[in-house]
């Protein structure tokens, strides 16, 4: 039975070609993108997850409430380790991981220098690996890191140093010129999906700050992981931390201060903490990819049910017959589901292909290494499978209930018509939920694309055109070298300025520190400190609307302040504050020399932060050096040079201005070429499967459509007639989608504080685009039927 | 076998009652090969269909070889069905994405009958119609006759005890009707299936042995016929 069943599915499939085709292309597509979204969520689900003690492990966070806002730091104070240690007795190990970077040199057996290279590493005591089950290929994870100056290397780096892994065991390498650290272990690389991509790990005895006994400095390099005992919860250390902060913080710190436990099953989620890998996935961003992924199959199995009770007229003498002989209802349905499920899998093979086209396009956009293996993940076949049984059931079901339903006696009278085949209702309200789907990704698409515009081109406040930012050494030694460096850069064709500062006008890399103005007591909010030199306003473009840029001076003797400090400060004109002393974190207290025009100083997500800038050399990690346009490309190499004759132990490296404010906006680039890309898909499943609907349709009604002719009808009345319905269809489709993207779109767009308002525009250009191609996709197919002799049509009957 | 007794059909609509079949009072033997004739809109093709059990008397007992049919569910009217039943229809209503074999060989999938039976089965069939060298072509390959020939075949495959048949013919031309009606003829005859047949042919419904003349939905005359 199953056999003949495939055998005239198959025969039917191959009767009816372009439906078929359609329903295979839209399910294809469908399923192609559905994997995709797939692979991708499945690799973000997966980090962190290798690991044994998985479910215990904790990350202790911190987190400051100010008056007028709140921080989240992924640090913690360096004595917060050992306190925890004494103080928690659920905690099974706690161990730090303290980030550090710095230049690695390896010499070869002849005692010349073979590798110089800038490294990041972590500092990690034994406990660490007790935490986290890493796999040693060679030495004991819990004596390699016991003693100062020793180091344990990934496969991957071990066998970059030293040619092969087997022989790093013994050997040295030097840290900063400074300290031989001995390999003593070589574990096996860290998988892609890790939040810690520990390459380098040396023992935590030799990181110098380790006494530090300082509560109030918190650094993002230092995070501490803690393993909860077997059936302890997160909830059962609720009273100890209260305990805990009463402990070490003071009076005033202990209302703002918390510490929390944060599962390491969230790291890779939470925005607010971040990780050392810089790889987050917030859960929005998953969910908003399932709900698309879930409207692309609806989409896609919307067209099928369409098609299919739109073809079932014609089946129903089939029906109709096999029930008189004897035939179940349930066999019946049971056949009819097997044609579905035969094209279901037609397709999937489609869409696995597809996939595989689709793939490496897709790793790039997210910068991953993904692949699509079934053997790799058995749960990717788990979810081929899952999807075709849901897709299969989701088509098939409904199509195969009504045609299984009809009277045999009317189906052999052949009087089954499109009214009592049930469905017209129905065809007409899933058209309908398909267009405002399809509705809703346009003017999501439209509004994802504007504010991207929007961001790239509003003015920041400052210039950030042709700028480079190079790292500079900040050792003493290095120190002493600034003046001379910058007086050669400027002297290079093409150099406009140049500026020693810790970080440009917007940037990651932000200090934030206290702020003392009046009766000598900090402020309750904290200003963003920007240490740089005299010509930093230059190099950058920024306006000062009151007094003066800072002097040339190596400590800081005066400040100036923005917009938003003034306005924090109370002071009610810029010049009301000039001459006003202050006192920005620990530094002296000086006067305020000038103000500046407020400057995006973060990405348009966030507001611009009270900022003060003051000279204080020893800050300085980079040089901003701006250019002309046309020179830069000469210039580049030229600073290079003179960059590594002035500093010869360090490693030169630098960023574009550009290209940093550019990464902040990653992750809204992906998200619009996502959005345009499932978009058209949708676009695409939708149209053919109007198509397909018009088609039937048209061919349905060839008879009226003649006698109509004959009676006098013109071609255009024709095509009136037919596309009348579907353009009433989309229109109601457009009212259904405008309120629900109207939701999406402004919750979407809180999210920046800068952001466009939301107008008509790409509501009515929805409209237009979804009215535009239905009008077009439906006529060419009734104008085809408009346009058929009625001879033909009417001397069969 | 069948028993009829005060069978009533109508249509009420806004409280108008259009009959269609009145006091229809009958039995059919075992083994009998009746026609039942009469003009268009008689009730002959509503009567017949009735005894198939594809629609539904408004009134009156139906009794199918002593099973009260009325009172019947959907899973016992298809194991009639399966076992008793066999339908030929006037425009033959094969199934186009089967083959002439294939077509055969449906209802006897649906009585669950093994494999190798099935093929033998429906070999001896095909050979017994003459159709062997037909029996890979579709039903739109075929003339009108040899698609009917495939229904009956169709019909007769399942072992059937009795064969309903709307208009045989109805759609032939006259030497393939008479080739169908000798088939008829014979099936009654040689392997004592009974047959219902409804035509407008008097000369169809002479190859039977009994005729039910039906006007405006009664029974008007019920006479053997005369060989």
């Amino acid at each position: 039975m199953f056999k003949l069943n495939l055998k005239i599915a198959l025969r039917n499939l191959w009767k009816y070609k372009g439906y078929t085709l359609i329903n295979i292309a839209g399910l294809s597509i469908g399923m192609a993108s559905c994997i995709l979204i797939f692979i991708f969520i499945r690799y973000q689900m997966s980090f962190d997850q290798q690991f044994k003690h998985k479910e215990r492990i904790f990350r202790v966070v911190s987190y400051w409430k100010y008056a007028d806002g709140e921080e989240y730091q992924r640090g913690v104070p360096i004595p917060l380790m050992s306190a925890v240690r004494n103080d928690f007795a659920q905690m099974e190990q706690v161990a730090p991981l303290q980030r550090g970077g710095g230049i690695i040199r390896v010499k070869d057996d002849l005692g010349r220098e073979k590798i110089k290279e800038t490294v990041t590493l972590y500092y990690v005591e034994p406990q660490f690996f007790k935490i986290f089950d890493y796999k040693w290929l060679q030495g004991n994870p819990q004596e390699a890191l016991s003693s100062p100056n020793t180091v344990a290397l990934s496969e991957e780096m071990a066998a970059k140093y030293f040619g092969d892994w087997h022989k790093a065991v013994g050997q040295t390498i030097n840290y900063q010129n400074k300290k031989d650290l001995k390999v003593t272990g070589v574990f096996e690389n860290i998988l892609e999906n890790t939040s810690n991509p520990i390459k380098i790990a040396v023992s935590y005895l030799t990181y110098s700050k380790r006494d530090d006994k300082h509560w109030g400095n918190v650094s993002s390099g230092t995070e501490c992981y803690v393993l909860l005992k077997e059936g302890v919860r997160p909830a059962d250390l609720k009273a100890g931390m209260k305990k805990f902060i009463e402990k070490y913080y003071d009076e005033e710190d202990r209302t703002r201060t918390q510490h929390f436990f944060q599962p390491l099953s969230e790291i890779h989620y939470d925005g607010h903490y971040g990780n050392f890998a810089d790889k987050l996935m917030p859960k929005s961003q998953i969910l908003g990819l399932v709900v698309i992924g879930l409207f692309l199959l609806i989409t896609a199995c919307i067209n099928f049910i369409n098609l299919a009770t739109a073809q079932a007229i014609s089946r129903s003498k089939e029906v109709g017959v096999r029930k008189v002989m004897g035939s179940l209802r349930r066999q019946l349905i049971t056949q009819f589901l097997t044609e579905t499920f035969t094209i279901t899998l037609i397709a999937l093979v489609l869409a696995c292909t597809l996939t595989e086209l689709a793939l490496p396009g897709m790793a790039s956009l997210f910068k991953e290494r993904i692949s699509f293996s079934l053997l790799e993940h058995p749960v990717v076949f788990v979810f081929l499978t899952g999807m075709v049984v849901l897709v299969s059931f989701l088509a098939g079901f409904y199509p195969a209930m009504v045609m299984s339903g009809f009277s045999p006696v009317l189906a052999i009278k052949n009087k089954v018509s499109s009214v009592n085949s049930g469905g017209v209702g129905l065809r007409k309200a899933l058209v309908v939920v398909q267009f405002s789907i399809t509705i809703i990704l346009i003017i999501g698409t439209l509004v994802v694309l504007a504010q991207m515009k929007y961001m790239r081109e509003k003015p920041l406040g400052f210039n950030s055109k042709s700028i480079a930012l190079i790292d500079v050494p900040f050792d003493s030694l290095s120190l002493q070298r600034f003046d001379g460096f910058k007086e050669k850069i400027l002297k290079v064709p093409g150099v406009l300025n140049a500026s020693f500062c810790m970080a440009a006008p917007s940037s990651d890399d932000n200090n934030l520190t206290t702020i003392n103005y009046r009766n000598n007591k900090d402020e309750d909010f904290q200003v963003n400190a920007k240490p740089a030199d005299q010509d930093y306003f230059k190099t950058f473009g920024l306006e000062l609307i009151a007094g003066r840029g800072l002097s040339r001076s190596d400590t800081t003797t005066e400040y100036v302040i923005n917009e938003t400090l003034l306005k924090k400060l109370n002071f009610s004109s810029p010049e009301e504050a000039l001459g006003k002393v202050i006192k920005v974190g620990g530094k002296t207290r000086a006067p305020i020399v000038g103000v500046t025009k407020d400057f995006n100083n973060l990405t348009l997500k966030k507001g611009i932060s009270p900022i003060a800038i003051f000279s204080l050399k020893k800050t300085a990690n980079i040089i901003a050096v701006k250019m002309e346009t046309k020179s830069m490309m000469s210039a580049m190499p030229e600073l290079e040079k003179i960059w590594n004759s002035t500093f010869p132990e360090d490693v030169y490296s630098f960023d574009f201005m550009e290209d940093l404010i550019g990464n902040y906006y990653r992750s809204e680039q992906v998200m619009g070429i996502l959005f345009k890309a499932f978009a058209a898909v949708i676009i695409f499943i939708s149209f053919i499967g109007l198509f397909g609907l018009i088609s039937f349709i048209a061919s349905q009604r060839t008879r009226e459509v003649a006698i109509r002719k004959v009676l006098g009808a013109t071609t255009l009345e024709l095509i009136k007639m037919l596309n009348g319905s579907f353009l009433l269809m989309v229109f109601f489709a457009n009212l259904v989608a405008w309120p629900l993207a109207y939701v999406f779109i402004s919750r979407w767009l809180a999210g920046y504080t800068y952001r466009i308002d939301l107008s008509i525009w790409p509501f009515a250009v929805a409209m237009l685009i979804s009215m535009g191609i239905t009008l077009i996709t439906v006529s060419l197919r009734s104008y085809k039927a408009a346009r058929t002799n009625p001879v033909d049509a009417l001397k069969y009957e | 076998m069948i028993e009829l007794k005060n069978i009533e059909k109508y249509y009420a609509n806004k409280g108008v009652k259009s009959y269609i079949l009145r006091h229809v009072t009958t039995s059919i033997k075992e083994g009998e090969f009746v026609s039942i004739m009469g003009p268009s809109g008689a009730g002959k093709s509503t009567l017949l269909n009735i005894l198939g059990m594809l629609e539904d008397p408004t009134y009156g007992e139906y009794e199918f070889m002593g099973e009260n049919i009325t009172s019947l569910n959907e899973r016992k009217r298809i194991e009639l069905y399966r076992n008793h039943i066999g339908f030929v229809f006037q425009a033959y209503h094969l199934i186009d994405e089967m083959t002439v074999a294939e077509n055969i060989e449906a209802p006897l999938l649906y009585k669950k009958i093994g494999g190798s039976e099935r093929k033998s089965r429906v070999a001896d069939v095909l050979d017994r119609f003459n159709m062997v060298a037909k029996k890979d072509l579709f039903p739109n390959q075929l003339s009108g006759g040899q698609q009917q020939l495939v229904g009956i075949a169709r019909a007769l495959v399942a072992q059937p005890s009795i064969i309903l048949a709307d208009e045989p013919t109805g759609n032939l031309q006259s030497a393939q009707a008479l080739q169908i009606m000798d088939l008829f003829k014979k099936l009654n005859e040689e392997e004592g299936i009974t047959i219902v047949q409804v035509t407008h042919s008097e000369i169809n419904a002479g190859y039977g042995s009994r005729i039910l003349h039906l006007l405006d939905g009664v029974i008007k005359e019920d006479v053997a016929t005369t060989v």
